[in-house]
């Protein structure tokens, strides 16, 4: 038998039928192609490492963190099974096994040692006292001009935003395996964060609040689609939904009604919503796998090339990032790019006007 | 088994061939029940090098088996004696579309719905339609002789295959069919390929009849307390002188299962049953759209409703694609297990059929659902089951064998479109006793060496739980 974590989920790994639909748009196969690389071979593989029958190794680790944990193929599953759950603790068992990827533990390390996944020891947060707890969000603390900008957007529309010192949620511990780290970090978490209702600015942050810690969370866009004023942009511009906005946090129709109130031109790639194919950046790939990552961001990037679209806004840092390196790549491949930038920079251009 | 590993990374290339444990053990599964690992997984990207990997194999006596996206619920896919799996999803491209021959040719490893996808344009459509079309390859549907929902009005797999391409065990290349609808030139060997499970030969590359996309289309939905009023408004419709285009049923079971996984609401009755009707003539479609709901109305069907919308047409289309992965939702820790899963029968004895199996069911312990393509006589029956328990492997082994002598016994036949391999072999060799013979020939004259999908069918063993390990983790008691 494997370690503890995965001996949990059992019943919901014999829940899967393999019926396989979980291959259609999963990301890391649609690149490599091999049945392991999809959810249901993960899904095998974790049953494996739990029967037994499996010995925990390099090769059955790396498959398992080649993942990007965008939840796609739990929208697919018609037997709704805790694939990411199940992923997400065969990660767990494997790192208790030894197993454990070097850069993740070096994230993991920065977390414990600084509070966020850098590792800075210097970083500056824009705390103020204000009405509404507002948690920023270890990328967004890396981005201080995007996090200057959302906070007065929030101003802007009459919301005062409580920012104090902060600590990573902790996600990057859960998702990578290391779970007896989350544990100590999420006390530390509770003690530093004691409130019930937060807004958030990462999507990922927003939902792990959600799910991890049980707090009221929302996002910031869901606060600023019910003041965001109209205006006259002139752009035409296509959404990039990440995983966790739109799947994870079922927040598909609010940056679109914010970008339309703007004066945005919308036009929807060919997958999009809940949908929505993954920039190739979660789940830890960018970090142990960056060259899986940009063949995922590449193919994503091409479909809002081809919609003709001017440019691609997106409300994700990471995806972001991401997705400006892959429409790079692809004007020195093809020739032909898009603009890709984030909503708040949007919202802060429409506000000004 | 000591396989040239460095011979078939020279063939299809170091990035196409594994023998890592993670990949053995994934590609020693599929969606039924059994489990064995194979010795080396191979993705070939051209015909010249699935004929030069079947030269070694050939050779070499290894055992090779096809697969495209191992979504067969019967164990085709399962390397049983070891040996190489051969993964067609490579060979993925649509070589020709030729609307005015009503044909396309494709690779082995084009997905159904993909292709459906790209002939849409063009007003045409492939029309078999598993459920499993978002992800099953046209390679896996010839192999099973796949249909679906729509066969009852458009046929299987094997009515849509025009010719192939076909590389034999020993690594020769034959050209079987042709470009023509119409074909009485001898042995008809393509329609030999189509069902025979990767036992005959590696299909490279089919040639397949393409149907127009009909204009109108128009779905309804009858429910009924009684499972037998059910029964005689499906026969009662398909005598009625209409051909729907789909035509389904859905006991209680299934019913609940579904409504727990996905959220449909569907009434808490005995049965439902599911219509659909297409055409280039919206008054011929409505004409038999009326037409059905008098017979279901005739035969006590209550709260029919009729949608012509696409989105409501979608939703019910796609709650029935679901159905059979909802099963494992039904609840009380059962799970579903793809068992004795897609017999077919005369329409006539479609009631008589579902209230033996849950009869069936019911004296061995288990759950049986039974839902299915009621028009073409196929019903899908599921086996929810506790697997981590021995016990009810045995007691899934009785019902197997109970429902299959029914079906035989009332002249159906063990599998209406998934095929036999392992888990349906016991119960298809009695059925098929007097022409087994003529198939072993058949096979021996192919694949004289018995390298091509070995054990499976005709050779398949007797008792199927034993057959290979079972994919669970089972336990005494």
């Amino acid at each position: 038998m494997g370690d503890k974590h995965l001996e949990e989920l059992e019943g919901e790994m014999n829940t899967c039928i393999r019926c396989a639909y979980c291959f259609e748009k999963c990301p890391v196969f649609s690149i490599l192609g091999w049945d392991t690389d999809g959810a249901r071979g993960k899904v095998v593989l974790s049953y494996g490492i739990l029967t037994g029958q499996l010995e925990p190794s390099r090769s059955i680790a790396d498959k398992l963190f080649q993942c990007t944990c965008c939840r796609d193929c739990i929208e697919r599953c018609p037997s709704n099974v805790r694939i990411t759950d199940i992923i997400s603790s065969a990660r767990a068992d494997l790192v208790a096994s030894g197993f454990a990827n070097d850069t993740h533990k070096r994230v993991v390390e920065n977390i414990k040692s600084t509070g966020n996944i850098y590792g800075d020891t210097e970083v500056v947060s824009p705390a103020r006292g204000g009405e509404v707890p507002l948690f920023i969000g270890c990328q967004y603390l890396a981005r201080p001009n995007k996090t200057k900008k959302y906070i007065m957007i929030l101003e802007k529309l009459g919301i005062a935003p409580r920012v104090q010192e902060e600590l990573c949620c902790g996600f990057p511990m859960e998702i990578l395996g290391f779970r007896d780290e989350f544990k100590a970090h999420r006390e530390r978490f509770v003690e530093r964060f004691p409130h019930k209702e937060v807004i958030a600015m990462c999507p990922t942050c927003t939902i792990f609040l959600k799910e991890g810690y049980g707090l009221d969370s929302k996002h910031v866009l869901q606060v600023i689609s019910e003041r965001i004023p109209e205006a006259n942009m002139g752009l035409k511009a296509t959404f990039h939904d990440p995983c966790d906005f739109s799947r994870g946090l079922r927040l598909i129709d609010e940056p679109r009604n914010i970008l339309r109130k703007l004066g945005v031109e919308l036009v929807e790639m060919k997958d999009s919503g809940a949908q929505s194919a993954c920039c190739g950046g979660g789940g830890g790939i960018l970090m142990s796998d960056p060259a899986l990552s940009d063949r995922i961001a590449l193919k994503r990037i091409m479909q809002a090339v081809d919609t003709g679209a001017e440019t691609l806004v997106t409300s994700c840092p990471t995806c972001e990032t991401v997705l400006k390196k892959a429409a790079n790549t692809l004007k020195e491949l093809e020739g032909r790019s898009i603009v890709v930038t984030s909503i708040e920079d949007i919202i802060w251009k429409g506000l000004k006007r | 088994m000591k396989l040239d590993i460095e011979m078939l990374k020279a063939i299809v290339g170091e990035e196409n061939v594994s023998d890592d444990v993670a990949d053995l053990y994934v590609y020693s599964s599929d969606a039924s029940v059994h489990q064995a690992m194979p010795s080396v997984v191979v993705r070939p990207g051209s015909i010249e090098e699935v004929q030069k990997v079947m030269r070694y194999a050939n050779e070499n006596t290894v055992p090779v088996v096809a697969r495209g996206a191992g979504s067969g619920m019967s164990g085709h896919t399962v390397p049983m004696d070891g040996g190489m799996v051969l993964d067609m999803k490579r060979m993925n491209s649509i070589l020709a579309i030729r609307p005015e021959d009503l044909l396309c040719k494709v690779e082995p490893g084009v997905v159904n719905d993909e292709l459906n996808r790209v002939l849409k344009p063009y007003g045409f459509f492939f029309p078999p339609t598993p459920s499993s079309g978002n992800i099953c390859t046209i390679g896996g549907m010839i192999g099973a002789n796949a249909s679906g929902n729509r066969a009852v009005k458009y046929g299987a797999t094997r009515d849509a295959v025009l010719g192939l391409k076909v590389v034999l065990a020993n690594g020769d290349l034959v050209n079987l069919g042709s470009n023509t609808r119409t074909d009485a030139s001898g042995y008809q060997l393509a329609r030999l390929m189509v069902g025979s499970e990767g036992t005959l030969g590696i299909v490279v590359e089919a040639t397949l009849l393409l149907s127009a996309l009909p204009k109108f289309r128009a779905m309804g939905v009858a429910n009924f307390d009684r499972l037998e009023d059910a029964g005689r408004a499906i026969s009662g419709i398909m005598a009625g002188g209409v051909t729907p285009s789909m035509l389904e049923l859905m006991d209680k079971v299934a019913i609940t299962a579904v409504n727990n996984a996905l959220s449909l609401g569907l009434p808490d009755v005995a049965a439902i049953v599911v219509f659909e009707c297409d055409g280039m003539v919206k008054e011929a479609v409505e004409h038999d759209i009326s037409r059905i709901r008098e017979i279901c109305e005739k035969n006590s069907g209550s709260g029919i409703t009729v949608s012509h919308d696409p989105k409501e047409m979608a939703r019910i289309f796609e709650g029935r694609k679901k159905l059979f992965p909802s099963l494992s939702r039904y609840g009380d820790g059962l799970v579903s297990t793809s068992l004795a899963d897609d017999m077919a029968v005369p329409v006539s004895r479609i009631a008589d059929c579902v209230e033996e199996i849950h009869r069936v069911a019911e004296r061995n312990n288990v759950v049986m659902s039974a839902y299915g393509h009621c028009g073409s006589g196929l019903i899908h029956t599921k086996i929810l089951m506790d697997p981590t328990k021995e016990s009810q492997w045995e007691d899934a082994k009785r019902a197997v064998a109970e429902v299959y002598e029914y079906v035989h016994s009332i002249g159906g036949t063990t599998s209406g479109e998934h095929g036999i391999a392992l888990s349906k072999a016991p119960s298809w060799k009695k059925e098929k006793h007097d022409s087994l013979e003529m198939m072993v020939a058949i096979k021996r004259a192919l694949d004289p060496k018995n390298i091509l999908n070995p054990h499976k069918m005709m050779d398949a063993p007797d008792d199927w739980t034993k057959a290979t390990a079972l994919r669970y983790n089972v336990r005494r008691g």
